[in-house]
């Protein structure tokens, strides 16, 4: 273990490897060492040093994430955390193009700050943006409201440098907003939750500050009243840029948040008639909110899917479904929620699919065992679990193609040293 | 098993009607829009149901011959050129339009369906598809999910693969299964993304799954002439970087006009050196005021005259006459290289001017007829290919605008697909470690190369070569694949 310190410590520079956990914990496991690699250089060789040394690999940016997947199948191997914090600059940034390179390590937080002055914006909602870091966010395949209107990381990430399990270094794409040249391993690497290599750059496309912005926030008294709004919604011509089912924490009702942003003349557009549908649909009343209530109340609802901090009682899930069934998923949810006593706390991006479910209480494995069982058609992930237990089926119903993905995940690790056994694969 | 006995099983599989094996016919399937480099196929099948895909995959499998999926064969980069013979599987039998749930704004449809018909479906229920190819008539959805093709509206509604949301995939062992079926997050790696663009080397698409949207309720066109084709260029990167985001923005060059307007009449006046179709659409407030700042943005750059198409059917006119650009050009030259490279945006002006000086220098016209917007320029080399001298001189213009294209950041291929075409042009980009892991993923898929093979890797890089070279690298000294033995199936969950 000495020996793999002072390696570390060669490669990186020993005041950028601390022994022992500093702190840091994946779901009961802690990592003997936690290296900061200044450079993708540097992190190419630590990786090397690790591989050697058959350690397990935790790539770890802002750890916000880190509740996500089961917990490391480290054995008697060494687990080491690797940082990217460090990798926290901008590569290459010019304004007039609308793209930008960014370090790995970069919060989400950073990169605004750095391209906000020229009036860009990586609309990309992640919960916990001053924490959390670029490279964690597309390794989870972290999703925000705006995707309704600006779609995800998917669409906007054009381009990657990583280093593989062994050390590698390799890169794919490109600065352009088209490339079709050769395979497209952004889209490999997206959701692949540091099982296939680690980022140490991102490229992204850009997009302007729209010139206006508002919200219209309904509230509602049932689900089914918020799912008539959205199905309203749906097949009117608006163009909202995002549709957030909230539940009221504790009290009673939901609220409809519908943003929209863009010219002023489409934003005044939205502003009179989203009201209009509000009201058709049940809502009992609908406030506008511009300017700083517009921003603030979008940060409180991007943070409503995190899984960083958990109280001990507290389990956060991913319902994923077809948009037309993620109402009825959703009123299975709260039945089954009041049978098991749990508190339950919605945020839903409606009009996608998606909703981030909270619960709280002691029940709350008897309440995931009914999800996956009255929701087939239903994907539920477990983002994480306020206290760890490694029974739960956290990825739900398997992917087709498992296969497949083994092969994948032989091909990039094949001693199995990035994020061993956290993954599905 | 002999050829005689490989058709006659094939034959039992798809029919009669699905098979060609005459010499002469097999002919027709040796290439597609590009004819770099040719080869016969030794048989084509033109299945009509999934389970014909299937037996075809697996018989070809267990006889070790390679399979082709092939559309309509509009590809520009050789990507349905069978490259080591086999079995070109055509999909234009499997054309129907399967299913429509807008509820959920997806439809679902077999791979031979042409991309225009798709989009009349939906348009007479007010939806669309937005990846729209200037060559929609003729290619197929199947085509332009293994291309990731773009079209005008691309620089709004992002490429084919923002649109798909999940593929039927046969793979190489003729294994089946759905990728995903309109459930936009799902736990796994994304084996939808991975082989949109992927040019039919990871599976043949036998059904998928598309995202379609609402027809928006107002769109505006115009079109900006400017007497050069560099003020264009420069109206093109004003607009981007002004913040703008505008549903198209496609140029035409002065002998790209000249073409489309012995064509189509558009009235475009002589010696005009480019047009800028600019099109806007959204929700109607404010669209003729945001129209109105793009025009200023033209004229302040030069733009000599600016005609807005007023009705639907002027609007569908402007299109028309942008989307048969590339068909017009055969009035002026026997042969062209259409050059499919993409750079920053800043950078057009730029390359338009080295554009025009190569021209000069190899002595060739070269037209321009481009998605400006996201930077994907055309440069159409026009030249007699019978002509080995023009030959030679076309061959040099297009070595010389991609390594330009390179160095100014650009890359090697945004929308036609790397295929046989751009295959050397790789190494300009990636390095054997980017390649490698490229090949890692193939091998994933497909580790005996049967799908077609000899596609974007540089000709002297076997990808399952390159594949087997990373993993023994991988195994360090130490044993770490002892590890895995050790603990088996364990460790891997
Ligand atoms: C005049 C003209 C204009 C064009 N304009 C554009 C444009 O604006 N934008 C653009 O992006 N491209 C354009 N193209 C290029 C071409 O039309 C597109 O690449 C198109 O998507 C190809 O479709 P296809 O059906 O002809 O495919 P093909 O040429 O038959 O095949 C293309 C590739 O797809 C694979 N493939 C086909 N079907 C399947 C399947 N079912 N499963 C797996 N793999 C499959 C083939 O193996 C091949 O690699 C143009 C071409 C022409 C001739």
């Amino acid at each position: 273990m000495s020996d793999l310190l002072i390696q570390l410590g060669s490669a990186v520079g020993a005041e950028h490897v601390t022994p022992g956990a500093d702190g840091l914990s994946v779901q009961g496991v802690s990592p003997h060492f936690v290296v900061a690699p200044g450079s993708v250089e540097e992190l190419s060789e630590a990786m090397k040093i690790a591989a050697a040394a058959r350690a397990a690999v935790i790539p770890w940016g802002g750890g916000t994430r880190q509740a996500l997947g089961t917990p490391p199948v480290a054995l008697d191997r060494p687990v080491v955390a690797m940082r990217t914090t460090r990798l926290n600059q901008v590569l290459d940034y010019t304004p007039d193009d609308m793209t930008i390179s960014v370090g790995a390590g970069m919060t989400l937080d950073e990169i605004d700050q750095a391209v906000r002055p020229n009036g860009q914006m990586l609309p990309m909602d992640v919960a916990l943006p001053g924490r959390s870091t670029v490279g964690g966010a597309l390794a989870c395949a972290a999703d925000g409201p705006r995707r309704l209107g600006y779609g995800t990381f998917r669409d906007l990430f054009l381009g990657t440098k990583v280093v593989e399990a062994g050390g590698r270094i390799s890169k794919a794409g490109g600065m352009t907003v088209k490339n079709v040249s050769g395979f497209d391993l952004m889209k490999l690497y997206i959701g692949s939750m540091g099982s296939l290599a680690i980022f140490t750059s991102a490229n992204f496309k850009l997009l302007p500050i729209p010139r206006a912005a508002a919200t219209i926030a309904c509230e509602f008294d049932t689900l089914e009243s918020v799912f008539a709004m959205a199905d309203a919604l749906h097949t009117s011509k608006l163009l909202p840029a995002a549709c957030e089912l909230v539940s009221a924490e504790g009290g009673q009702g939901f609220g409809l948040c519908v943003a929209t942003d863009g010219l002023d003349q489409a934003v005044a557009r939205h502003k009179r008639d989203v009201p209009g549908l509000a009201q058709k649909a049940g809502a009992r009343a609908s406030h506008v909110l511009e300017g700083e209530e517009h921003t603030s109340l979008w940060r409180r609802i991007n943070d409503l899917s995190q899984s960083a901090d958990l109280e001990p009682d507290e389990m956060v899930i991913r319902v994923a479904s077809l948009p037309s069934l993620l109402g009825s998923a959703l009123v299975a949810l709260q039945v089954a929620a009041k049978k098991h006593a749990l508190r339950l706390q919605i945020s839903a991006r409606v009009l996608n699919g998606i909703a981030y479910v909270r619960t709280r209480g002691t029940a709350w494995k008897a309440f995931h065992e009914v999800a996956l069982t009255t929701l087939p058609e239903v994907s539920i992930v477990t983002l994480g679990l306020g206290t760890p237990e490694p029974s739960v089926d956290v990825w739900g119903r398997p992917p087709n193609g498992l296969d497949v993905m083994r092969r994948i995940k032989a091909e990039f690790d094949p001693a199995n040293i990035l994020n061993p056994g956290r993954y599905l694969v | 098993m002999t050829h005689l006995e490989l058709v006659s099983e094939l034959r039992h599989i798809v029919g009669e009607r699905g098979l060609v094996s005459d010499p002469d016919a097999l002919m027709t399937y040796n290439a597609d829009g590009c004819v770099m480099d040719t080869h016969d196929p030794d048989v084509v099948v033109l299945p009509t149901t999934t389970e014909q895909v299937v037996a075809v995959v697996k018989l070809a499998a267990r006889e070790h011959v390679p399979v082709i999926a092939r559309g309509a064969g509009t590809g520009l980069s050789g990507g349905a050129t069978p490259m080591r013979g086999g079995i070109v599987l055509v999909t234009s039998r499997m054309d129907k339009i399967l299913e429509i749930d807008t509820r959920n704004n997806r439809c679902r449809v077999q791979p031979g369906v042409i991309n225009f018909e798709l989009t009349a479906f939906l348009k007479s229920r007010g939806y669309h598809f937005a990846a729209d190819p200037s060559s929609q008539k003729a290619c197929t959805i199947g085509g332009n999910i293994a291309n990731n093709s773009g079209g005008p509206h691309c620089i709004k509604y992002g490429v084919t693969g923002s649109h798909v949301l999940g593929v039927q995939m046969v793979l190489a062992d003729g294994s089946i299964f759905w990728s995903g079926e309109g459930i936009v997050e799902q736990p796994g790696y994304d084996l939808t993304g991975v082989t949109v663009g992927a040019e039919g080397t990871t599976c043949v698409i036998t059904e998928c799954w598309l995202k379609i949207l609402p027809v928006p309720e107002a769109t505006r066109v115009v079109m900006a002439v400017f007497n050069d084709i560099r003020p264009a260029a420069e109206t093109v990167s004003a607009v981007i970087a002004g913040g703008f985001l505008p549903a198209a923005l496609e140029v035409m060059d002065t002998l790209a006009l000249k073409a489309v307007n012995d064509a189509y009449q558009m009235g475009i006046p002589p010696g005009a050196g480019a047009a800028l179709i600019i099109e806007v659409d959204g929700v109607d407030d404010g669209l003729d005021d945001l129209l109105a700042e793009i025009v200023q943005i033209a004229k302040d750059k030069g733009a000599i005259e600016v005609r807005p198409a007023k009705t639907p059917q002027e609007q569908v006119n402007v299109w028309a006459a942008r989307k048969n650009a590339f068909g017009a050009m055969g009035r002026l030259a026997p042969t062209y290289h259409l050059v499919d490279t993409v750079v920053p945006r800043t950078k057009l002006p730029a390359i338009m001017d080295d554009v025009k000086r190569i021209s000069k220098e190899v002595n060739l016209p070269i037209a321009n007829v481009f998605h400006a917007g996201d930077g994907n320029l055309h440069p159409i080399v026009l030249f007699d290919s019978t002509d080995p001298d023009q030959n030679a001189r076309a061959h040099k213009a297009v070595e010389e605008i991609m390594r330009l294209s390179i160095g100014y950041g650009g890359v090697i291929s945004g929308e036609h697909g790397v295929g046989i075409e751009k295959q050397e042009f790789m190494s300009y980009m990636f390095n054997d470690d980017d390649l490698g892991a490229m090949a890692a993923l193939h091998e994933a898929f497909d580790p005996e190369d049967l799908l077609n093979p000899g596609k974007i890797f540089p000709r002297k890089v076997n990808p399952n070569e390159l594949a087997a070279t990373r993993r023994q690298a991988s195994t360090v000294p130490g044993g770490l694949a002892a590890i895995v033995a050790k603990h088996g199936e364990k460790v891997w969950i």
